[in-house]
């Protein structure tokens, strides 16, 4: 904590504020700011398109799983899983300035920021801003993501209504999501160290898990199953949390800061690779940035969490549970596209343009890092799933060959459409609808094989290990043209 | 040849022509100031310089090697402090320099003294062992300048060299910049600021609209027009020069 933290305009001032800056029509500024944004960084039309590769990937996810004989509460469930996981990664977006932000976007001047040079609140602007963004997303990613609900119940006449309360509950916990982060953020600026709150989040995991509180929590966090007040409730209780969150942030936080020992010559040359230095310089960026080398993990163990969480409801609906080395493998794979997500956040290509180095071997020592970043993050919530899910050998070795195979594969497919700024899958539609089908091109068959055939025969087990090295072999090749793809990209923009 | 040449050189994106036949010659010894307002052309003419991006026609050469077949020989041999803010880095200027070191295949105990001796001369000693997305922008902007040197090239090239530096520092880096130029290397600097390009370049060239439109020498300084005139009169016609200096204004 440093310095004053008084802030007379308050926390969500209606009025003027001394600013002569009406709240509507700050409201309305920062929406123009955040459509224009993104459609001058993902090229109009592409953005635009967005929201509608949203509702077509739900509406035809949702019909897929509920025609394959998952249960459509179960497909339900899985759309507020993620509407509350969009929120708690949306609540971030409001505190520009934040190393994570900036590694996000790059250095932004939004009108946020405009607090420290004009008459306006930051506490003011803060909440409006998160206001903005909670309609902002909730009109253009949630509303899409609500017809996959809908449709999941069939068709009628009352689909209509169903499809504004599918819009409503999912709403409710993206904000639930948004309001738990923007509170996250908040304690963390009044001084509490980063560990203190990751202890206080597992120690809450641990308590529900142990007392049994998941039926509670999906009520709670299914708006739609339970009853109005409830919901009510819910929606009381986030605008506290929200309000409260913005009375406790402290605008002028600022980190101390930071000194570290000389570690890169000595990591540089116990590296045995070509290119060591620039694979050094992405590993200790990624160990000392916001969330250390763990960040990864927790990524990966988020994954694995939601996976096995997903899995545990279709097996206690249906009773049908997926040969877990086969399914686990499949879809941890997909920790490759966070994990890469990570190792580029500090960098940016037209940086390493002063030094005598190509864009290729730039590319070529990321994917070295994401090898030794990306193994033990892949491999170890892997391990836990199948033992926890008690694979049999043979299931647990296709399932490590599909991990491996796979991870390379998204890798690469990650690096060949997207170059270094991975995150731009958010909002480009063109790119999204690409890696999405190349993602279910391998894990949709798999997944399907791994659901049907408990445990894997040999002739099952053979053909996904084939299908594994070849995705792999892929992934390397894919890997490796997009160095001279991008290196053609920008020398020739 | 000289240490650098440019002729003919154009390069546009899309309809925008960002350079339009840029012409002109850089000797060793020299401190070229390239002066010109803001989309000029300059950062792009960098760019091409130093292999960054790749020229839609005309020929380039920077000490006898070309920088658009063979990009990575040119930035070997030059040095380059670019204009845009490096993104955050959690390596410490030390470790950022040995980082640059090794890249560039410098022994690592000559690395360490020239380390010690930029930090010495820029005052940042004391901020060698700080992440460098902790510095202000002014250590940062001297991290930066010492990389660009730290292989002690012979031709460098550099974005606007005064960006968030103290006056103090300011002034050792114009003084620093005067004796390399003459130690036989040629220094390429950009800059909007007509105040240092008259002080320390030997020789400014103003560029216009992707062109170069004139050069100024130092021999040149018992000419009629200061170098302000001249950058007015080229760049914006006759008509800017009877734009009100603040001497001029009644307040």
């Amino acid at each position: 904590m440093t310095g004053e933290t008084t802030d007379p305009a308050g926390p969500t001032g209606t009025g003027r504020s001394g600013s002569g800056l009406s709240t509507r029509r700050l409201l309305a500024i920062l929406f123009r700011e955040e459509w224009r944004m993104h459609t001058e960084l993902f090229g109009g039309w592409r953005f635009a398109l967005f929201p509608l590769v949203i509702a077509a990937l739900a509406v035809g996810g949702s019909v897929a799983l509920v025609e394959t004989g998952t249960a459509s509460g179960t497909v339900v469930v899985g759309l507020h899983v993620l509407a509350a996981g969009f929120g708690l990664y949306s609540g971030t977006a409001g505190f520009a300035g934040s190393d994570m932000l900036e590694n996000v976007f790059g250095r932004l001047s939004l009108l946020l920021s405009s607090s420290t040079t004009l008459p306006l609140s930051r506490r003011r602007l803060l909440g409006v801003f998160l206001l903005k963004d909670a309609l902002f997303y909730g009109i253009a990613f949630v509303l899409p993501m609500a017809l996959g609900g809908a449709v999941a119940e069939g068709l009628s006449a009352t689909t209509p209504l169903s499809l504004v309360a599918f819009w409503g509950s999912l709403f409710l916990v993206f904000t639930v999501g948004m309001a738990t982060t923007v509170a996250l953020i908040a304690v963390r600026t009044r001084g509490v160290p980063p560990w203190t709150i990751g202890l206080g989040i597992g120690l809450a995991a641990v308590g529900g898990w142990a007392l049994g509180s998941g039926g509670v929590l999906r009520r709670l966090l299914v708006p739609i199953e339970g009853t109005v007040p409830a919901a009510g409730g819910l929606a009381a209780a986030t605008l506290v949390v929200a309000a409260g969150s913005l009375l406790l942030y402290d605008p002028t936080y600022g980190r101390p800061s930071r000194t570290a020992t000389d570690r890169f010559a000595r990591l540089s040359a116990a590296l045995p690779v070509a290119d060591s230095p620039l694979v050094t310089k992405s590993l200790l960026d990624l160990a000392r940035s916001s969330g250390g080398v763990w960040k990864p993990f927790v990524s990966s163990t988020i994954l694995l969490a939601l996976v096995a969480a997903l899995v545990g409801v279709v097996d206690s609906i249906t009773g049908v549970a997926p040969a877990p080395g086969i399914f686990f493998g499949g879809v941890l794979g997909l920790s490759a596209f966070t994990t890469y997500n990570w190792l580029t956040q500090f960098d940016s290509l037209e940086a390493y343009l002063a030094y005598p180095v190509s864009i290729a071997d730039v590319f070529r020592a990321k994917r070295t890092a994401f090898i030794l970043v990306g193994a033990p993050t892949a491999v170890i919530p892997y391990l836990a799933a199948v033992v926890w899910f008690d694979a049999t050998p043979l299931d647990a070795v296709v399932g490590a060959v599909l991990l491996a195979g796979y991870a390379l594969y998204y890798y690469g497919l990650t690096v060949f459409i997207a170059g270094f700024d991975p995150n731009e899958f958010l909002f480009d539609a063109v790119r999204f609808a690409t890696f999405t089908i190349g993602v279910a091109v391998a894990l949709v068959p798999t997944l399907v094989a791994g659901f049907v055939v408990v445990p894997p025969s040999l002739e099952l087990a053979a053909v996904l290990v084939l299908g594994g090295l070849v995705m792999g072999a892929v992934g390397i090749v894919l890997s490796s043209r997009a160095g001279p793809r991008w290196d053609a990209r920008y020398r020739t923009e | 040849m000289g240490a650098i040449h440019v002729a003919g050189l154009e390069k546009s994106y899309g309809a925008v022509d960002a350079v339009d036949g840029m012409e002109f010659t850089v000797e060793r010894g020299e401190l070229y100031g390239f002066l010109g307002p803001n989309g000029a052309g300059k950062t792009t003419t960098i760019r091409v310089l130093t292999g960054q991006i790749e020229p839609d026609s005309g020929e380039v050469s920077v000490l006898e090697t070309d920088p658009t077949t063979d990009p990575i020989e040119t930035r070997r041999r030059v040095g380059i402090l670019p204009e845009q803010e490096s993104p955050p880095s959690f390596l410490t200027p030390r470790e950022y320099l040995e980082f640059v070191g090794e890249v560039r295949n410098l022994e690592a105990e000559r690395v360490a003294e020239r380390t010690d001796r930029w930090a010495e001369r820029l005052g940042f000693e004391s901020k060698l062992d700080t992440l460098h997305t902790d510095l202000s922008r002014g250590q940062q902007q001297k991290v930066m300048i010492a990389q660009a040197f730290l292989h002690e090239p012979d031709v460098v090239f550099i974005d606007e060299p005064l960006a968030n530096l103290d006056p103090l520092v300011q002034e050792q880096v114009k003084q620093f910049l005067v004796s390399y130029a003459a130690g036989d290397n040629a220094v390429f600097v950009s800059t909007h600021n007509i105040d240092v390009a008259e002080e320390i370049c030997t020789r400014v060239g103003i560029v216009a609209d992707g062109q170069l439109v004139t050069e100024r020498s130092v021999a040149d300084d018992g000419a009629d027009e200061s170098l302000l005139e001249v950058f007015l009169d080229r760049v914006e016609g006759e008509d800017a020069r009877d734009t009100p200096t603040l001497e001029q204004l009644d307040v």
